[in-house]
C-alpha cells in the first residue's frame, strides 16, 4: 500500500516528464518510420527547388524577387502539410491500433499525449522551412534579411495551429487511412486554389474568387505581408476565425473520442 | 483488509445489449481474484469499468476509494488490456520506461521490472515485432512498473508458453504476497485455481458464483464414473450413493460422492463392465456446470446448469 502515500512532490514536474517522454516517442516514431512524412517534407522542397531555379531571380508582382515570395507560399505549403497531417494521422493510428487505450487507462491525462503529437511534429515543420530556405539561398542568394526571415518562420509555425486542430478533429473520429485520405483530398485542392504553387494571378477567375474563403490563402498572405509590410489584419482575423472553428470541431471530436 | 476495488450494482449496456447486470464484487489488498466465464460473459467490460475506460450506466466503481475515471485515481492501477496494439516504432525498454513515467515513477524503475518479467534480453527489440507471448510479457512489465496497488489483467496468459506461464503465476503470487490486489481473467482455469484466493464466475453479465476455488469444486459431486455396462440406468439409480445417471452414446456416466461403494455393487451386477474411468471434478467442471456450457448435454451434476445465481459472496 506504499503507492498511495508516495505522492508526487510537485504537481507540475510529473506532467512535464510525461510530456517529455511522449514528445520523445513522437519524434522517434517519425524518425524511425519516416515514410509517413516523406512526401510532406520532400514535395515542398522539390517543387521549391524546381520553381526557384527557374524563376527565383525574376521580380514578382510585389517587386520582391520571386524566390522571396516563394519562401512565403511554399513555406505555407510545407508547414501546413506537416502540421495538418502528422498529428491527426498519428492520433488516428494510435486509436486504430488500440495503443491510445493504453494511454487512456494510465495515470497521465490523455491531453498530454495529444499535445505531444503536435509538439513532435514542429521540428519537421521547421525542417521544411529550413530546407527551402537553404535551397533559396543556393539558387537566388540572400533575398531576405534575418529579422524578416525569422518573422516569416514564426508566422508559419504559429499559423500551422488551426490546421493541426483540423487534422486532430478528423483523426479523433476516423481511421488512420481515412484520416490521411480525407485530409489530403481537402488539402491539395486548397493548396492550388490558394496560390501556393502558382501565383493566383495565373489562375482562372473563379479560383481567384474562391481563394479568400480558404485558410491556406490567408496564412500565405499573412506570411507575404511579413516581407512586403502590407496590411494583413483581415488575414489575421480570418485565421483566428479558422482557429476558433477548428478548435470547436476538435473539441467536439475529442468528446466523441472512441479509444 | 482494504478493498482496493469495489464494484456495487454496476450495469453496463452497449446499445441494446446488456453486458453487465447489477454486478457486485470486491478485490482486497493482498488478494488475487480470478474472474472466469465463457466468451462474451462480460469480463473485459468489467475490467473496462475498473480501469475507468467505461462508465457504468448505474452503480458504482471505486479503486482505492476513488473514481477510476479520474487520472489521479489511476496512479494506483496497473493494467494489461485484452487487445493492445504496440507501436511499431518503440523498443521494449522505451515502452516500459514510458509506462514508469506515466505512472509517476522514475524511468529507472524499468530495469528491475524487465528482469522480474524475464524480458531483459528483449529490451532493445521493437515491441511491435515481437511474438504474441513476448508482447504479453511486455504488457505485464508495463502494468507492474508503476508498483500498482491494484493489478487488472485481462487474459494475461494468452500466448504464453508453459515456462512463461509458470513464471507469470510466480510473479503474480509474489506481487499478491507483497500486498497488491489482483483481478485477472483467464481461460486457463486450473492454473488460475492454483493461485487465486477467490474465483468470481461471470455468465451473461451476472455474477453466478463467488467463492474460493475449493469452495466452488466442493459443490460438485467428487467423482464421475464412466463405463460401458449392461446394467439399466434405472437399476443404477437405485444404488446407494448415486447422485445422477446419464448416458453419453454407449457409455453411462454416474455421478457420486462415494465412487468406491458404487463401483463395488456395480461390478457385482455387471461382470462385463468395460472401459471404466473415474474422473475427478475440477474447477473446469464446476465452471461448466455454473455457466451451463457443458459439452454433450452433461447434466450429471444435478447442479445448477442454467446460470442462475448459486450463491454470491462477493
Ligand atoms: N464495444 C462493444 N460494442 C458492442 N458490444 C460489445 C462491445 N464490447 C463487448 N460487447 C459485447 O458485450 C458482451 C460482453 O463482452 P466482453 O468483451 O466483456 O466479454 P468477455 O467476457 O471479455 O469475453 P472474452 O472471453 O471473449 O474476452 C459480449 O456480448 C460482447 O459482444
Ligand atoms: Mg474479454
Amino acid at each position: 500500500m506504499t503507492a498511495i502515500e508516495t505522492g508526487p512532490t510537485s504537481p507540475l514536474a510529473p506532467g512535464l516528464r510525461v510530456l517529455g517522454v511522449e514528445v520523445a516517442d513522437g519524434v522517434r516514431a517519425i524518425l524511425r518510420e519516416p515514410t509517413a512524412l516523406f512526401f510532406s517534407v520532400l514535395f515542398p522542397v522539390m517543387f521549391f527547388a524546381l520553381f526557384a531555379s527557374l524563376f527565383g531571380n525574376q521580380p514578382s508582382a510585389s517587386g520582391l524577387p520571386t524566390a522571396a515570395t516563394m519562401l512565403a507560399t511554399f513555406g505555407t505549403f510545407g508547414v501546413v502539410s506537416v502540421m495538418l497531417l502528422s498529428p491527426g494521422v498519428a492520433v488516428a493510428e494510435d486509436r486504430t491500433s488500440g495503443w491510445l487505450r493504453v494511454k487512456k487507462v494510465s495515470a497521465a491525462p490523455i491531453g498530454t499525449t495529444i499535445a505531444a503529437k503536435v509538439i513532435s511534429a514542429l521540428p519537421y515543420a521547421l525542417a521544411v522551412v529550413l530546407a527551402i530556405s537553404g535551397v533559396s539561398l543556393l539558387v537566388a542568394g540572400p533575398v531576405l534579411d534575418l529579422g524578416t526571415w525569422l518573422r516569416l518562420v514564426g508566422v508559419l509555425l504559429l499559423g500551422g495551429l488551426p490546421f493541426t486542430l483540423l487534422g486532430l478533429a478528423v483523426g479523433f473520429v476516423a481511421s488512420s487511412n481515412a484520416t490521411a485520405a480525407v485530409l489530403n483530398a481537402v488539402y491539395l485542392p486548397m493548396v492550388v486554389a490558394s496560390g501556393l504553387w502558382f501565383p493566383l494571378d495565373m489562375m482562372p477567375g473563379f479560383v481567384q474568387a474562391l481563394a479568400p474563403f480558404l485558410p491556406t490563402y490567408h496564412l500565405a498572405q499573412l506570411a507575404l505581408a511579413q516581407l512586403t509590410g502590407a496590411d494583413a489584419l483581415g488575414n489575421l482575423l480570418a485565421l483566428l476565425l479558422t482557429t476558433a472553428i477548428s478548435a470547436v470541431l476538435a473539441g467536439w471530436a475529442y468528446r466523441n473520442l472512441r479509444v | 483488509m482494504i478493498d482496493v476495488l469495489q464494484i456495487a450494482g454496476a450495469h453496463h449496456r452497449y446499445g441494446a445489449l446488456t453486458a453487465l447486470d447489477s454486478v457486485d464484487m470486491t478485490v482486497r489488498a493482498g488478494e488475487c481474484v480470478a474472474l472466469l466465464g465463457p466468451n462474451g460473459a462480460g469480463k473485459t467490460t468489467l475490467v473496462g469499468l475498473a480501469t475507468g475506460l467505461l462508465a457504468p450506466q448505474s452503480g458504482q466503481v471505486r479503486v482505492c476509494g476513488g473514481d477510476p475515471r479520474r487520472a489521479a485515481t489511476r496512479r494506483h492501477l496497473g493494467v494489461v488490456q485484452q487487445s493492445m496494439g504496440f507501436p511499431r516504432t518503440l523498443t521494449v525498454a522505451e515502452l516500459v520506461r514510458g509506462a514508469a513515467v506515466r505512472a509517476g515513477r522514475p524511468a529507472t524503475a524499468a530495469g528491475p521490472v524487465l528482469a522480474e518479467v524475464g524480458i531483459t534480453d528483449l529490451q532493445r527489440r521493437r515491441a511491435g515485432k515481437l511474438s504474441g507471448g513476448q508482447q504479453q510479457r511486455v504488457a505485464l512489465a508495463m502494468a507492474l512498473v508503476g508498483d500498482p496497488t491494484l493489478l487488472l489483467l485481462d487474459e494475461p496468459t494468452v500466448g504464453l508458453d508453459i515456462t512463461s506461464r509458470r513464471a507469470f503465476w510466480r510473479t503474480i503470487a509474489a506481487r499478491r504476497d507483497a500486498g497488491a490486489g489482483i483481478l485477472l481473467t483467464t481461460h486457463i482455469v486450473e492454473e488460475a485455481a492454483a493461485v487465486a484466493d477467490r474465483v468470481v464466475v461471470l455468465h451473461r453479465g451476472h455474477v453466478v458464483a463467488a467463492d474460493t476455488p475449493a469452495g466452488l469444486t466442493a459443490r460438485l459431486p467428487d467423482r464421475t464414473i464412466v463405463a460401458r455396462t449392461g446394467v439399466a440406468d434405472s437399476v443404477l439409480r437405485t444404488l446407494p450413493g448415486v447422485l445422477s445417471v446419464t448416458t453419453d452414446g454407449d457409455r453411462v456416466q454416474v455421478a457420486t460422492a462415494a465412487p468406491e461403494d458404487v463401483l463395488r455393487r456395480w461390478l457385482v451386477l455387471d461382470e462385463q463392465l468395460t472401459d471404466l474411468r473415474v474422473e475427478g471434478a475440477g474447477l473446469e467442471q464446476a465452471l461448466l456446470a455454473l455457466t451451463g456450457d457443458a459439452t454433450s448435454g452433461d447434466n450429471t451434476t444435478g447442479n445448477n446448469t442454467t446460470g442462475d445465481k448459486v450463491e454470491v459472496r462477493a
